[in-house]
Parts: C-alpha cells; sequence; structure tokens
C-alpha cells in the first residue's frame, strides 16, 4: 500500500472508509487523484480477526459511547453502525433493493418529509453499475418500483424464506426469493459462493457477502489510495473561512496528527459525520462547520423494524441461509385508505440464539424458567421484520453532548421521537406482517418493537438554507468540504439503504472526477451533471448479462 | 427437576464433536468459553453473592448436573471489568457498570424491605417475585435507586447480559438444537427444518418447570414490546 506523510498536500482526504468511503476511494484512485482514507477502527485480516460467533463479533461494531434519547430512543451500536474497514457494510444483511422512483419526490406527492435534489433518474445508471460491481443476487424480475431483473441468480431458499413466500402467497401479496441482495450465489474472481451458514451480519468470512472492504477497497489500494486504520478524525482544519485544509486526528496510541488535504469528504455515516461537523465549529463557523443552515444533525432517521416472530408446529431451524433472502414491497407506496403517507415492505429476518432471546424477553415477556422454555423451541419459529419508513423532523437530531470519549472528543448525543404519521404506519406494518406469519401458518405470533439502520443529519437539497449539501454532496459553506454517505439523504424509502448509499458515492466521485482541480483552486460550483463513468467501475464488473425486462 | 448432562430435545447432539471442520480463530473463541472461564475481577464478594443468587433465577440451571451448568456471571463480570459497552447509554440511565451496580442494591433493599432479610437468604418463589416486580416495571422499594434509573431498561439490561452470557456457550446450542458455527464447512439442507447429516433430529419430551416457579409463564414486561437492547442488526 502507498503512503503519504502526514505533511503531504494529497488531493482528497476521506474521513471514513466504510459503505460509501470505500466506493469513493476507489473511484478517486483510479482516475488518478492522491487520496487518503482515515479510517477510526481497524484494517481487518478476515481470517484472523473475524469468528462464526454471535458474541465473537461485538468488536465489528460502533462500540464507543454515544448518549441517546428523546421520546422513542434509538439503539445504536450493534444495531446500525459500524467501525472498521468497510464500515456498516461489514455487518449489514446485504439486502439491496433500490430505492423507488417516488422516494424523490415526497414532498411533491404526499406533502410530507422533502423532496430529494435529484431524480431516480439521475441515480438509475449508478445502482445499475453497484448492482454488477458488489454484485447483488436476485429474480430475473423484480416487480417494485421501477421494474428490472439482478445480475446473479436467486439463492436457494431457507426456512424463513418460505414462511414469507407462503403466507404472501396465501394472501395473494406479490412477493420475491433468493433476493436482491449483495451476497454471491455463484463465484466470482476470487470470491467464492455463498455457504449458507447464517453468519452475514457478524461479518461474511467467507466472503461471498459484498462489504467495501473486499468489493472496492483492494482495487483502491492498487490504484495507490492509502488507507489509514485505527485514525480518529476530531476536527476539520480551515485555511480561511471558505476552505477547508487537512484533518486533525488521533493515531490508536492517542497521538495527534494533521493530514494535509486540497479536499476534504466526511463519509462517517449518520452520528459521527454531524458529529465531526459540529466538533469542527470555529471563528466562522460558530455552530459547527457547514452549518449555517442550523441544519447538521437534524432530519436523522431510522427505518421502523419491528420484528416479528411465529411459531409453528413444524421445524424452521432459521440459522441457516442468510438472514436476508425473500422480501415483498408491495406495501411501499402511499396508500390513501390506510391513513397515512408512505409505506413499508417485509422482510426475512434470522436471529442466531443471543438475539433470538433478546427478542423474546421483550416479545413474550420472557425469563427464568419461561425463557429456558421458549429457547429450546428456537428451530420452530420463524421471524419476519417490517421495514418501515419514518419521516424525517427537524427534531430528530445529533449533537454533541458534554461527555468525552477515549480521545476526549466530546460524544454525540441522538435524540429521537416518532410522530403521527409514524406510529400509524408502524401500527398498521405491524399487524400486516403478523396476518403474514399467520396466514403461513403460525400457530402463535409476538412481535418486538424497534429500529433498524440510520440516515439523514446531513441532509442534500438545493436550498442552503435548508440543507448541508447541494445534489453532488459538496457543502453550501466550504466549496472544498464534501460529505459523502447515508447521511446526505433528505428520505428514505422503505428500502435498506445499503445500495443508495453506495450508488451516490460513485455518482460524487463522477463530479468530482468532472470538476478536476476546480474543487481544489476555485469557489465556482459548476452544476453541470458529469459523464458516467462507467469504465471506473470495479475491474471486470461492467456490461456483464442482466436479464432482461420489458417494459 | 431431573438433573441432565444436556436438558433439551437434541439428545447426544454435539457442536463442539465438530470443531475439526471450524476455522481456527473460531475454534479458538468457542472452546475458550468452555476451558477458561474468566475470574471474577469487577463484582464484591458480596456483590457477587447476590448476582449469582440473580442469574440463577434469570436463566436457571437446576436441571443441568452442577458440571454441566454454564458461568454466566463471569461473563457479566468480565464485560463490566473491562468496561465493554454496545456503544450507548441512554440518557435517563446511568453507565453499564453502576446500573448493575445499583439495581443489585435495589433488588436486596426490595427483598429486606418486604421480606425482613437479604435477597439471597429468601426462598426461590420469593426471589422470583421480587425479580417479577422489576420485570413488570413495578417499584416495590429503592425508590431512590429507581429515579435514577429506568426500571424496564434496567431489566433489559439484566436479561439481556444473563442471555447474552448462557446462549453464547456450545453446551446451550446443543441444548436448543442451533448448529454453531459452519465455516467452511456450510450448511446443505436449508428447508423444512432439516438437519445436517451431522446434526441431530428434534425428540421431544414433556418439558415441566418446577411447580412453585412463576417465570414459566408469559407476561409482557412494564416496557410493554419495546426493546430497549442493542442486538445485532436484524435487516
Amino acid at each position: 500500500m502507498r503512503r503519504y506523510r502526514d505533511e503531504e498536500d494529497v488531493d482528497y482526504c476521506l474521513v471514513g472508509v466504510g459503505s460509501a468511503g470505500g466506493v469513493l476511494l476507489q473511484r478517486l484512485a483510479k482516475a488518478g487523484f492522491k487520496v487518503v482514507g482515515l479510517e477510526a477502527g481497524p484494517f481487518w485480516d478476515t481470517e484472523r480477526d473475524w469468528v462464526s460467533d454471535e458474541k465473537g463479533s461485538h468488536k465489528l461494531y460502533w462500540n464507543d459511547l454515544r448518549i441517546t434519547g428523546g421520546k422513542d430512543p434509538l439503539s445504536l451500536g450493534e444495531n446500525n453502525s459500524g467501525k472498521g474497514v468497510g464500515g456498516g457494510s461489514v455487518h449489514w444483511a446485504a439486502f439491496a433493493p433500490r430505492f423507488h422512483p417516488s422516494d424523490f419526490r415526497v414532498y411533491t406527492q404526499d406533502g410530507v418529509g422533502a423532496d430529494w435534489p435529484i431524480s431516480y433518474e439521475d441515480l438509475k445508471p449508478y445502482y445499475e453499475l453497484l448492482e454488477r460491481e458488489i454484485p447483488v443476487a436476485g429474480p430475473a424480475y423484480f416487480p417494485w418500483g421501477d421494474p428490472h431483473g439482478y445480475p446473479y441468480g436467486p439463492h436457494p431458499m431457507g426456512g424463513v424464506g418460505n414462511v414469507l413466500v407462503d403466507g404472501c402467497t396465501k394472501l395473494g401479496i406479490r412477493v420475491c426469493a433468493g433476493g436482491p441482495v449483495a451476497i454471491l450465489s455463484g463465484s466470482r474472481g476470487n470470491r467464492p459462493h455463498c455457504i449458507y451458514r447464517g453468519f452475514c451480519i457478524q461479518g461474511c468470512k467467507v466472503g461471498a457477502k459484498a462489504s467495501t472492504l473486499i468489493t472496492h477497497v483492494p482495487e483502491a489500494l492498487e490504484y495507490g489510495a492509502e488507507v489509514r486504520e485505527l485514525s480518529m478524525a476530531f476536527r476539520i482544519s480551515m485555511k480561511d473561512k471558505r476552505r477547508a485544509n487537512g484533518v486533525h486526528y488521533y493515531d490508536e496510541n492517542g497521538r495527534e496528527h494533521f493530514q494535509r488535504a486540497k479536499a476534504v469528504v466526511v463519509c462517517g455515516y449518520a452520528i459521527e459525520t454531524p458529529r465531526l461537523l459540529l466538533n469542527s465549529a470555529c471563528a466562522g463557523h460558530d455552530s459547527g462547520l457547514a452549518n449555517s443552515s442550523g441544519t447538521v444533525g437534524r432530519y436523522l432517521m431510522a427505518q421502523a423494524g419491528n420484528v416479528v416472530l411465529g411459531r409453528f408446529a413444524e421445524l424452521i431451524r432459521m440459522y441457516k441461509a442468510p438472514p436476508a433472502h425473500a422480501l415483498t414491497e408491495e406495501f411501499y407506496e402511499t396508500d390513501p385508505r390506510r391513513g397515512f403517507a408512505r409505506g413499508f415492505a417485509i422482510q426475512t429476518v434470522g436471529p442466531l440464539p443471543i438475539a433470538f432471546a433478546k427478542q423474546m424477553m421483550v416479545a413474550k415477556g420472557a425469563w427464568g424458567w419461561g425463557m429456558r422454555r421458549v429457547l429450546m423451541d428456537y428451530n420452530h419459529w420463524a421471524t419476519l421484520g417490517v421495514l418501515g419508513e419514518i419521516l424525517p423532523w427537524p427534531e430528530n437530531r445529533v449533537e454533541v453532548a458534554e461527555e468525552k470519549d477515549q480521545f476526549g472528543i466530546p460524544v454525540a448525543k441522538v435524540s429521537f421521537s416518532l410522530r403521527e404519521n409514524d406510529k400509524k404506519l408502524i401500527e398498521f406494518g405491524k399487524k400486516t406482517v403478523m396476518e403474514v406469519m399467520r396466514a403461513a401458518g403460525a400457530e402463535e405470533v409476538v412481535q418486538e418493537s424497534r429500529y433498524a439502520h440510520l440516515v439523514g443529519a446531513a441532509r442534500m437539497g438545493s436550498d442552503p438554507g435548508t440543507s448541508v449539501v447541494d445534489k453532488y454532496g459538496r457543502t453550501h459553506d466550504v466549496s472544498n468540504l464534501f460529505v459523502c454517505d447515508g447521511s446526505i439523504l433528505p428520505t428514505q424509502g422503505s428500502a435498506n439503504p445499503g445500495l443508495t448509499i453506495q450508488s451516490l458515492a460513485a455518482r460524487t466521485a463522477d463530479y468530482l472526477i468532472a470538476q478536476g482541480d476546480k474543487v481544489f483552486d476555485s469557489e465556482e460550483r459548476d452544476m453541470t451533471p458529469p459523464p458516467i463513468r462507467r469504465r471506473l467501475a470495479v475491474r471486470d464488473t461492467f456490461a456483464k448479462g442482466v436479464p432482461r425486462v420489458f417494459k | 427437576m431431573k438433573q441432565r448432562k444436556q436438558p433439551g430435545y437434541y439428545p447426544g447432539f454435539s457442536t463442539l464433536s465438530q470443531k475439526a471442520y471450524w476455522d481456527a480463530a473460531t475454534r479458538r473463541e468457542v472452546e475458550a468459553r468452555v476451558n477458561a472461564v474468566p475470574e471474577i475481577r469487577f463484582f464484591t464478594d458480596e456483590e457477587l453473592a447476590l448476582m449469582s443468587a440473580v442469574c440463577d433465577r434469570i436463566v436457571p440451571q437446576d436441571d443441568r448436573l452442577p458440571e454441566w451448568r454454564i458461568p454466566v456471571v463471569n461473563y457479566i463480570d468480565e464485560r463490566l471489568f473491562e468496561n465493554r459497552i454496545s456503544g450507548y447509554r441512554y440518557e435517563d440511565m446511568p453507565a453499564d457498570r453502576d446500573s448493575h451496580r445499583l439495581g443489585l442494591r435495589a433488588i436486596d433493599e426490595t427483598a429486606r424491605q418486604k421480606h425482613g432479610r437479604a435477597y439471597t437468604e429468601l426462598d426461590r418463589q420469593q426471589q422470583e417475585e421480587i425479580l417479577k416486580s422489576i420485570h413488570d416495571g413495578e417499584e416495590l422499594a429503592a425508590h431512590e435507586i429507581w429515579s435514577r434509573m429506568s426500571i424496564d431498561r434496567y431489566w433489559q439490561l439484566l436479561v439481556g447480559d444473563c442471555v447474552s452470557a448462557y446462549y453464547a456457550h456450545p453446551w446451550a446450542w446443543d441444548e436448543i438444537g442451533y448448529g454453531g458455527p459452519a465455516y467452511p464447512r456450510a450448511y446443505m439442507r436449508l428447508e423444512g427444518g432439516l438437519p445436517e447429516p451431522w446434526e441431530v433430529d428434534e425428540q421431544r419430551y414433556e418439558w415441566v418447570a418446577p411447580p412453585d416457579s412463576i417465570s414459566d409463564v408469559y407476561e409482557q414486561t412494564g416496557a410493554s414490546e419495546t426493546s430497549h437492547h442493542g442486538q445485532a442488526g436484524t435487516h
């Protein structure tokens, strides 16, 4: 791996080498830029560091202190935040659906949430690229949103997928089996196919599940990028009021460093990104960098992630097969008859024993002998998840607290509360999934209320008064400071955000490449759409066969 | 209760018997759970006696032969000693270390107020009644402590830590028929709940909890169906 010295003026310093940072790093390096990615966590050696074990995988998550509150506080850490090269893409379940065209104009259509400054058509070519690059396995015909097919064939079914397909089919709900998931159903290059061991969210030791650690970072290094592990950024440095000139960070021993850069891209995800911007407050940017609108940290979103558990007379053994392997988006769009805006998806979930025991603690109030009894029936249970769209609200936000982390950096304080539309949507989604579970033949159905994913908190928009970044991820306030991660999403749909985050990163890369040196030495904001650089896709992935869809 | 080496419906099933098919890092990790149980370093002697008595009712093991019981307190102690947190703290909760210490004090205070004796001196049913009141979110005593700490969140912290230790152990996997690590060998029979050739099919029998226990019923907790616990992302 090429290494840059701190005082060397690299072109781009990326903060965070996760889902988005990994893609951006690969694109910029391949286009010939000098680029360094600072990553707070380790550069994993998967064979040495990872285990096929639920408890032993705790280190994959962002475990440093954060404070969580509000009326409906979010659990963080293992629920939604990764640490280490690959970031959250290391422990995502790898469901990889696209957003629907309607997601980009929620305000226009429903009078709630926000419109995106781009349309589905702007992002579509990048969805197509990333679906081949990571790649996504799924059905030849995916009927929802903008119908399309997947380049890798659908996975074989596990017990939970069959429950979802059975229940939906009995109720006349369209459902798709075997994907879309970013897990290899056949080997490609050095990456073997899935072995159906069920440990996707504990880090795929097999290498079948996509994470940027194996899909994009290797090529980034090959083209001269540096990934600097165990480097915790704590302040973006400003040369003057309008220009950033590098990033201050601590190494693993707590020693302070400063990496000079001509431009900075924050790729820290929905909590660390606003935390870093807020902690970078300085004269002229007193309430935080890029925060003249006061929206840094606001409009944080999580999706409703209620888990519905059903007990069947027959055995299911839900620990086999990827937890993510079947879904329906039949309830995704607004239906005025339901009395709330937007919708939800239903997806398979396959908790391993510890997660299942915690779900039973809540869903059934199990403890003591009752806990032992229901866990002895673990193999009889199947688990489905609601994935529901919660709208962006200004009071759902990330701030910095007085408390400090192990480096002395003020920690994030996260507030989250549901509003009426969210509550109605969750109630309806939960009931619907319980009906599907019963239709599949479950003799007992219980549920647990929880949340999944995080996005927002540095949203993109055309109006600098109500958003943090423009449609390419450039902050409105600082012309060589960008945000590239899930925090820029104005709304979240009811699709898992991973594919969209990576597609946006590829689009930002094309913009930066098209702008060239103008990013470094001009304050001009050229909003011309960049050409789509398909040749920057990971080697041998562009223009591979995809099922035909006739419209 | 009849004591067994391995309760559950999968007699003879042993995940550890398959360890030759696991990768080295996983084998080390899981074997250590059986062979290298951590020493107590966080709890004081007094706290340890109380915590052990509490854990014995949260995940009771009276049906296991003493030499086949799964260490629970040691792993909670290890986590607290190393101050290994899940990445967040609720704003209405103290740090995990303090929460566990305060919770133990509240349990003991409740025992003394209700029965005039320490929790450890109560019979099983009395112990269960006190734990059940916390499960229900009912503050019988120790109001000062519960004013500083959410009783519902404490319950999920306590039970969550207990089950995280118990169901991390390969003997618990054998009990519930969970196949355990499967890299690099893989699973082959994904559908129909069918066992791998090396797994065991279910053989049910009438499993009865002790008749004087009140924990073998399912009732909603004080937090209802709302989860406060961390859990590896579901979907």
